[in-house]
C-alpha cells in the first residue's frame, strides 16, 4: 500500500479511535469519581451501569441550539473550538501503539507531541475573548498564565526518558525500558514521573490546578458561553488531551506496550498503562481542593521548574557517566 | 508555599504525608459501598412520623366520616390553604366541601394537631408529583381516595395532644411522676384504632406510675 | 471604612490596571443563596466590593403580625432554613421571655437536643459548601461536599422519625416542644452521633495539614478584634477573632447552663481559625448531645400542650428580646406584645446579616478567588439575610 494511504488510512483509523475512547473515558471518570464519594454515578442510561450515557450525552450536544452571543467576536467564537481542537487530537499522530502501528513513529516524536499540545492555548484564549464575557476573558488569561508557565517543566520532566534513552523516537524510547520501565530508575525515574504527574494536572487544568475552568467562581471559565456542539468539541479536545499525556506517559515512564504475555497483547498493556495514569490524576483531582493562580504560579516558578532543570542536569550527567542505552 | 516556617525540607514532607493522608481517604471511601438508595426502584423506607400527603379518614366502626366540619383546621393553617363549609344535620355535623390545596400546603401538621375526631392525617408518601397543578387542588373526594391509597402516618390529632401532656393518671396517683417516654411512646403505637385504644389505655396506664410511685419511694 | 465607589467606577478597558467591575451575581453557584456582589477589580485583585442584598425578602416581619402565636413556629424555621431549629428556637424563647411563660425541663433539654444537633448537621453543611467552593464542583471540594451530606442526612434521618420532616419542622411551640422521643430513637441517635465523630476525623484528615487547604485559607480573611467588635459579628466569626462571646455562655437558655462544654476560641481571625472554631463545635456539639441523652428528664413536654384553637397562646402586654446561639451567630428575636393572641411587632435579628457587614472590611485587597473563600467561612444563609 502506497504510505500516503497508509498514513491516511491509519489516521482515519487512530482520529476515530481516539473520540470514542474519549467519550468512554468520560463515563469511566465519572464512575470512579462516584465510587470515591460513596455514590454510583451514571446508572440509568443503558442499565445498569450507565453504558450509554456517553452516546447520550453525545446526542444531546448535537441536538442542542447553537447560541452566538450578541456582542461576540463571531469569526474568533466560531473558531475557537476548532483551533482548540486540532492540536488536541494531533497529538495522537506520533503516538504508536505497538511497533510499527501508528499513523507516523517519527524520530522527533516526543518533540513533535510537546510542540504541538501547547498550541491549545491559542484555541483557549480565542474562546475566553470571544465570549464578551468577563468571566471567560479572566479565566482565559488566567489559563494562559498557568498552561505557559507549566509547559516548561513538563518538558524538561518529559526530557529525562529522552535523555536516558538517547533518542527522540517514541518507539526507541519504548525498547529502551525493555529491562526496566524508566519509573523504576532509581531517583530520578520516580523524581521524572512525580514530576510529570504533577504537570500534566497543571497544562490540563485540572485540579488542584484548575483555575481556569474554577466553577465556583467563574462557572466554567472559557467555555461558558459555549453551548452545543462546540461545547462538544471542546469538551472533545481537552478529554483527547488528557488522555494523549496520559499515553505519552504510559509510554516514557512505564514502558508503553512491553509486558509479559504475547507480542500482540501489547496495546492492551499500553491501554492498560494509560488508564492507570488516567486514573492516578482523576484519584489526585477528586481529592483536592483547588490553589489560588499566584500560589499556583509560585509552585511552578519557585519549585517545579528549578526541580526539573535540575533533575535534568542530573540525568545527563548519569547518562554522560553510565551511558546511555541507545537501541 | 505554607507558612509554617519549617524550611523546604519540612515543607515538602508536611505536603507528600497530607496528600497521601487525602488520598487515602479517598481511595478507601472507593472500598465503601455507595451510600445511594436506587429509588425507586427500591422502595424508601418512611418512619412512623412521615409528614406526607394530607388525607380525610373515615370511622373505623361505622364507616362514616370523621370529619364534623368545625373549621379548627382551617382557622389554624398558617398559609390557609384550607377551605372548609359545614353542612348540619340533626345527628352530626358534616363538612359539606374541603378544599385543601397542597400546592400551597407547608406540611406543618398543625391542622392534624387541632383536628378533635382525628378526621384529617397525614399519609406516608410523598409522592405528589402531577404535570397540572389543578390536579393538586384537592376536594373532599380526592382527600378521602388518598386516605385509602396510602400508609397513614403515626401522627394523628389525639395522639399528638396526648404526647404533649400526659392523660391525667388516676386518683391517687396525682403525685406520681409522670410516665418515660418510653412507656409513653409505646402506648400510642399499640393504639391503632384510637376509640377502644383510648378506653383501655388510662387504665394501663394507671397501673404504670403506682408501679414507678412505689419504685421511688424505696 | 473602604470608599463606596463601587457604583461609580465605569470600566474604561481591559488593559494594565484598569478597573474592571465584575458582578458576582445573584445567579451563581458560590454565592450560598442569592446575594450580589459587585466586585471591583484591578486586575486580579479586587478593589472595592458592594453587597447587595434583598433577593430573598419575604416579608417575615409583616407576615408574623398577621399570624398567631401557634402558628408561627413552623414558619419561623424558614429564616435561618439551613438550621431551622435555632430559629425556631429565637422566637418561641423571645416569646416565652415576654410572656413570662414557663418552660418544663424536659422540653428544654429536648430543645437543647434539637438544637445541638441542627448545629452539627449545619456545620456538615457549611464544610462541604465552602470545600465546594473552594475545591470546585468538579474536583476535591465534591469529595468533601459529598461526604459531608452523607452525614448530615444521618442527622436529617433522626429529625424526620422525631417530627416527621427533613428541613423545616416545626418542633417548637410555645411553652415546650410539639414532639416527644420515639421508641428507639436515642439508641439511634446515640449510634449516629458516635459514627459522625470518627467520620469528622476523615474530614479533618483531608483538610488539616494539607498545604493546598492551608494557603487558601491562612491569612485570608483576617477580621482583626477591634473590627470584630465594631461591625458587630457573632457566633463562629467572632470567635475566630478572639472574643469569646457564645449566647449559651452569656445568656443562658434553656439549660444550658446544666452541660458543660468548651466554647473554642481562635485568635488568628483568618479562614483557618473560623474553620478551627466550627471542626471543635462540632465535637462540642456531640459532647453536649450525648450530656443530654445521658440526663434526660421525665416529665411533660410542654406546659401549653395540646392547643386546639388558633388564638389559644395570649402573651401579656410587654415588649422584650430573646437571642440563641444559631450556628452562625446570635439569632435573636424582639416581640412587642400588645395583648392579644397575635405579635404587635416582631423583629428578627438575623446572624447571617450582621455577619455579612463584615465583606467591605475584609474583602479589599484579595484575590478573586478569595472571595469565596471568605463567603464560605462567614457561612451566610440568606433567608436570615433577608427574611
Amino acid at each position: 500500500m502506497p504510505p500516503l494511504a497508509y498514513h491516511a488510512l491509519m489516521g482515519f483509523i487512530v482520529l476515530n479511535a481516539v473520540i470514542v475512547m474519549v467519550t468512554y473515558v468520560t463515563l469511566l471518570e465519572r464512575k470512579f469519581a462516584a465510587r470515591m464519594q460513596s455514590r454510583i454515578g451514571p446508572y440509568y442510561v443503558g442499565r445498569p451501569h450507565g453504558w450509554l450515557q456517553p452516546i447520550a450525552d453525545a446526542l444531546k450536544l448535537m441536538m442542542k441550539e447553537d447560541v452566538v452571543p450578541t456582542l461576540a467576536d463571531r469569526r474568533v467564537y466560531n473558531l475557537a473550538p476548532i483551533a482548540f481542537l486540532i492540536p488536541c487530537v494531533l497529538i495522537f499522530a506520533t503516538i504508536p501503539f505497538a511497533p510499527g502501528l501508528g499513523v507516523a513513529d517519527l524520530n522527533i516524536g516526543v518533540l513533535f507531541f510537546l510542540a504541538v499540545s501547547s498550541l491549545e492555548i491559542v484555541g483557549l484564549f480565542m474562546g475566553g475573548w470571544g465570549s464578551n464575557n468577563k468571566y471567560a476573558l479572566l479565566s482565559a488569561m488566567r489559563a494562559v498564565n498557568q498552561i505557559i508557565s507549566y509547559d516548561l517543566p513538563f518538558v524538561f520532566a518529559a526530557l529525562v526518558p529522552v535523555l536516558l534513552t538517547g533518542s527522540m523516537q517514541m518507539s526507541a524510547i519504548v525498547s529502551a525500558q525493555a529491562g526496566l520501565p524508566f519509573v523504576a530508575y532509581p531517583i530520578i525515574g520516580q523524581l521524572a514521573f512525580v514530576f510529570f504527574i504533577v504537570a500534566t494536572l497543571a497544562a490540563e487544568n485540572r485540579v488542584p490546578f484548575d483555575i481556569l475552568e474554577a466553577e465556583s467562581e467563574l462557572v466554567a471559565g472559557f467555555r461558558v458561553e459555549y453551548s452545543g456542539m462546540k461545547f462538544a468539541l471542546i469538551q472533545l479536545g481537552e478529554y483527547a488531551h488528557m488522555l494523549g499525556t496520559s499515553f505519552l506517559g504510559a509510554l516514557l515512564f512505564l514502558g508503553g506496550w512491553l509486558g509479559p504475555g504475547p507480542a500482540w497483547l501489547g496495546p492492551i498493556w499500553f491501554l492498560l498503562k494509560a488508564m492507570f495514569i488516567f486514573l492516578l490524576v482523576t484519584w489526585v483531582r477528586w481529592s483536592f481542593v483547588r490553589i489560588r493562580v499566584d500560589q499556583i504560579l509560585a509552585i511552578s516558578w519557585k519549585l517545579l521548574l528549578p526541580a526539573t532543570i535540575v533533575l535534568l542536569l542530573a540525568t545527563g550527567f548519569v547518562v554522560a557517566v553510565g551511558g546511555s542505552r541507545v537501541h | 508555599m505554607s507558612t509554617n516556617g519549617r524550611g523546604f525540607w519540612g515543607d515538602l514532607s508536611q505536603l507528600t504525608r497530607a496528600v497521601g493522608r487525602a488520598m487515602g481517604i479517598t481511595l478507601k471511601n472507593l472500598g465503601r459501598k455507595p451510600v445511594t438508595v436506587m429509588y425507586p426502584d427500591s422502595p424508601r423506607p418512611y418512619p412512623d412520623r412521615f409528614r406526607g400527603v394530607l388525607a380525610l379518614t373515615y370511622d373505623h366502626e361505622t364507616g362514616e366520616e370523621n370529619c364534623i366540619g368545625c373549621r379548627l383546621c382551617e382557622y389554624i393553617c398558617p398559609p390557609q390553604v384550607i377551605k372548609v363549609e359545614m353542612l348540619k344535620t340533626e345527628k352530626r355535623n358534616y363538612a359539606k366541601t374541603f378544599t385543601l390545596e397542597l400546592y400551597a400546603c407547608e406540611f406543618c401538621e398543625l391542622c392534624v394537631q387541632v383536628c378533635p375526631t382525628d378526621a384529617i392525617i397525614m399519609m406516608k408518601s410523598f409522592d405528589l408529583a402531577t404535570s397540572d397543578r389543578r390536579e393538586m387542588l384537592l376536594d373532599k373526594d380526592r382527600l378521602h381516595a388518598i386516605g385509602l391509597d396510602f400508609a397513614p402516618s403515626w401522627a394523628t390529632g389525639n395522639k399528638l395532644r396526648d404526647m404533649q401532656a400526659p392523660p391525667k393518671p388516676a386518683r391517687g396517683e396525682a403525685k406520681g411522676p409522670a410516665t418515660a417516654p418510653e412507656g409513653r411512646a409505646v402506648a400510642p403505637e399499640g393504639r391503632a384504632v384510637a376509640p377502644e385504644g383510648r378506653a383501655v389505655a388510662p387504665e394501663g396506664r394507671a397501673v404504670a406510675p403506682e408501679g414507678k410511685a412505689k419504685e421511688s419511694a424505696e | 471604612m473602604p470608599d463606596v465607589e463601587a457604583r461609580h467606577i465605569v470600566e474604561v478597558g481591559y488593559g494594565g490596571n484598569e478597573r474592571l467591575m465584575m458582578n458576582m451575581g445573584p445567579q451563581h453557584p458560590s454565592s450560598h443563596g442569592v446575594f450580589r456582589a459587585i466586585l471591583v477589580l484591578e486586575g486580579e485583585t479586587v478593589v472595592a466590593v458592594d453587597a447587595v442584598i434583598g433577593y430573598l425578602h419575604r416579608c417575615h416581619e409583616k407576615l408574623a403580625e398577621n399570624l398567631t402565636y401557634v402558628q408561627y413556629p413552623s414558619i419561623a424555621s424558614k429564616t435561618d432554613y439551613v438550621s431551622a431549629m435555632t430559629a425556631e428556637l429565637a422566637y418561641v424563647h423571645a416569646v416565652e421571655k415576654v410572656g413570662k411563660i414557663e418552660v418544663p425541663k424536659r422540653a428544654q433539654y429536648l430543645r437543647v437536643l434539637a438544637a445541638e444537633l441542627q448545629r452539627i448537621a449545619s456545620h456538615c453543611l457549611w464544610l462541604g459548601t465552602w470545600c465546594l467552593d473552594m475545591g470546585g464542583a468538579l474536583g476535591g471540594g465534591a469529595t468533601v461536599f459529598l461526604y459531608c451530606i452523607r452525614e448530615r442526612e444521618m442527622i436529617l434521618d433522626l429529625f424526620e422519625a422525631l417530627t416527621g420532616a427533613r428541613l423545616l419542622y416545626g418542633f417548637h411551640q410555645i411553652g415546650g416542644t410539639r414532639y416527644d422521643l420515639p421508641p428507639a430513637w436515642v439508641a439511634k441517635c446515640r449510634e449516629t452521633v458516635d459514627f459522625i465523630e470518627r467520620r469528622i476525623d476523615e474530614y479533618e484528615g483531608m483538610l488539616e495539614d494539607n498545604p493546598f487547604f492551608l494557603v487558601r485559607t491562612q491569612g485570608v480573611g483576617v477580621v482583626s478584634r477591634e473590627l470584630a467588635q465594631e461591625v458587630g459579628l457573632s457566633g463562629p466569626l467572632i470567635r475566630g477573632s478572639g472574643v469569646g462571646y457564645d449566647v449559651r455562655r452569656a445568656e443562658p437558655y434553656s439549660s444550658y447552663e446544666d452541660f458543660d462544654f468548651v466554647v473554642p476560641v481562635e485568635t488568628a481571625g483568618d479562614c483557618y481559625a473560623r474553620y478551627r472554631v466550627r471542626m471543635v463545635e462540632f465535637r462540642q456539639s456531640i459532647r453536649i448531645v450525648r450530656q443530654v441523652l445521658d440526663g434526660l428528664p421525665e416529665g411533660p413536654i410542654s406546659s401549653r400542650p395540646g392547643v386546639k384553637s388558633v388564638g389559644q397562646v395570649r402573651i401579656a402586654k410587654g415588649e422584650g428580646y430573646g437571642r440563641v446561639e444559631g450556628a452562625r451567630g446570635e439569632v435573636g428575636c424582639y416581640v412587642v406584645s400588645d395583648g392579644g393572641a397575635k405579635p404587635y411587632r416582631l423583629k428578627w435579628r438575623g446572624a447571617s446579616f450582621s455577619n455579612l457587614a463584615i465583606l467591605p472590611h475584609v474583602i479589599p485587597g484579595h484575590k478573586v478567588a478569595d472571595v469565596v473563600a471568605i463567603m464560605g467561612s462567614v457561612d451566610p444563609v440568606f433567608g436570615e439575610v433577608d427574611r
